[in-house]
C-alpha cells in the first residue's frame, strides 16, 4: 500500500513539472496517430515559424468552451507558418469518450481545421508536464518553448476576453518581438493518464 | 393535531436538512478561512467543479473523511461559474455538506496563483494543511485513492 502511495506522490510530482520556457521540444519524434489515419510526429508537422501544441480532448467542458477559439487561431495563424496540433492524452478514456472513433466524430462535428491526434501512452503529455485540457504549448521555429498556459482569460465568452494570452504570444512570435507574458494559468480538466 | 404534525414533519425535516449557505469567494477569502483553523484542526482544501467527473466521483469519500475525523475541517470550493450557483447548492445539499461552502468569484489565473502557485489549474485540486503550524503538508492535482488522503491527514495531525 505504501509503495502505491509513494508512486502516486512521485507521479504527481513528475506531472507537476511543466516544461520550462526556453526548453527544447521533447519527444519530437514520438509517433502520434491522427484522425485522418496518419502516423505523425511533432517533427513531421513542424511549422516554418513555430509549432502550437494544445493538449485537448472530446468532452472536457473547458475544452468545449474554448474550442471556438481553436478554430479562429488555426484560421489566422496556420497560413502564417505556425503549425497546430491538438493532442488527446486521455489514455483512461481511449476505450470510451476519447476513442479514435469519437475523436474523428468530434473533429468532424466541430469542423477542426488543424491536426487532431492521439498520444497513445500519454508519453507526450508526460514529457511536456501537461496536466489538463486545454493546456497550450507554443514553440518557435527553433523548437524552443516560448509560451505555455491557457488560450485567454475567459473560457466562457470569447467576446469578453480581456487578455488573449496565446494570440498575443503568436503575434509577438511572428513579429519577432519579445513575448511579454510567457506563461498563464486557467482551470481545466485533468488529463486522464491511467 | 397529530395528523397535521404527521403531514408537516417530513416537510420540516426536508427543509431543515436542505440548507446551505454558499459564499462567493476569492483566493484570499479562502486562505483567511483556512487560517481560522490553525492550532485547532487539520484543514483539507478541495477545489472541485460539477463538470469535473473525477471531482464528483471522489466527493462523497472526502465528505465522509470530514465526518469521521473530528480533528479535520474539510473546505470545499466550487470552481463552477457563478451562474451555476443553484446547481452547486443542490449538489452540496445532496452530498450532505453543511452549514456553508464556497464558490470561486475571481478570474482563473489570480485564483490559482492565490490558492497555491504550484497548482497548474487542473481539477480536482487538494491541499492539506497541518493542525499546529498551518503549513502545507501535501497537495495534489487529480483524483487520488482514500489512502493518499489518510496519509496526508495523519502527517498533518502531528505537525
Amino acid at each position: 500500500m505504501h509503495s502505491i502511495i509513494k508512486i502516486s506522490i512521485f507521479l504527481s510530482f513528475l506531472f507537476g513539472m511543466e516544461l520550462e520556457i526556453g526548453s527544447s521540444m521533447p519527444k519530437r519524434k514520438l509517433v502520434l496517430n491522427d484522425v485522418d489515419g496518419r502516423s505523425i510526429s511533432l517533427s513531421d508537422i513542424k511549422g516554418k515559424e513555430g509549432t502550437l501544441v494544445i493538449f485537448s480532448c472530446n468532452t472536457c467542458p473547458w475544452v468545449l468552451r474554448w474550442e471556438d477559439r481553436y478554430l479562429d487561431i488555426a484560421k489566422r495563424y496556420i497560413p502564417n507558418g505556425v503549425s497546430m496540433i491538438a493532442v488527446n492524452s486521455n489514455v483512461a478514456r481511449f476505450q470510451g469518450d476519447d476513442s479514435m472513433e469519437e475523436m474523428k466524430k468530434h473533429a468532424k462535428k466541430m469542423n477542426y481545421n488543424f491536426i487532431y491526434a492521439q498520444d497513445t501512452d500519454a508519453e507526450l503529455a508526460s514529457a511536456f508536464g501537461a496536466t489538463k485540457t486545454p493546456h497550450v504549448y507554443l514553440f518557435d521555429k527553433s523548437d524552443k518553448l516560448v509560451y505555455r498556459g491557457s488560450i485567454d482569460d475567459n473560457a466562457r465568452d470569447a467576446k469578453k476576453v480581456e487578455e488573449p494570452f496565446l494570440e498575443n504570444a503568436l503575434d509577438a512570435l511572428l513579429a519577432n518581438k519579445i513575448i511579454k507574458k510567457t506563461t498563464s494559468k486557467a482551470l481545466g480538466c485533468s488529463i486522464k493518464f491511467n | 393535531m397529530k395528523k397535521i404534525i404527521f403531514f408537516l414533519l417530513p416537510l420540516f425535516l426536508f427543509n431543515s436538512c436542505g440548507k446551505i449557505d454558499l459564499f462567493p469567494a476569492t483566493s484570499l477569502d479562502i486562505i483567511n478561512e483556512i487560517k481560522n483553523y490553525k492550532g485547532e484542526k487539520v484543514v483539507l482544501l478541495n477545489i472541485w467543479a460539477l463538470w469535473c467527473v473525477p471531482c464528483v466521483e471522489e466527493f462523497p469519500m472526502i465528505v465522509e473523511l470530514g465526518r469521521k475525523n473530528k480533528d479535520l475541517e474539510v473546505i470545499f470550493v466550487s470552481a463552477d461559474f457563478e451562474d451555476e450557483f443553484e446547481q452547486v447548492k443542490k449538489f452540496l445539499i445532496r452530498e450532505g455538506v453543511e452549514p456553508y461552502s464556497f464558490i470561486k468569484k475571481q478570474k482563473d489565473e489570480a485564483f490559482i496563483e492565490g490558492i497555491n502557485p504550484s497548482w497548474t489549474g487542473s481539477l480536482p485540486f487538494v491541499v492539506v494543511f497541518s493542525k499546529n503550524s498551518g503549513s502545507i503538508v501535501d497537495s495534489w492535482e487529480g483524483k487520488e485513492p482514500e489512502s493518499r488522503f489518510e496519509v496526508a491527514i495523519n502527517i498533518a495531525l502531528n505537525s
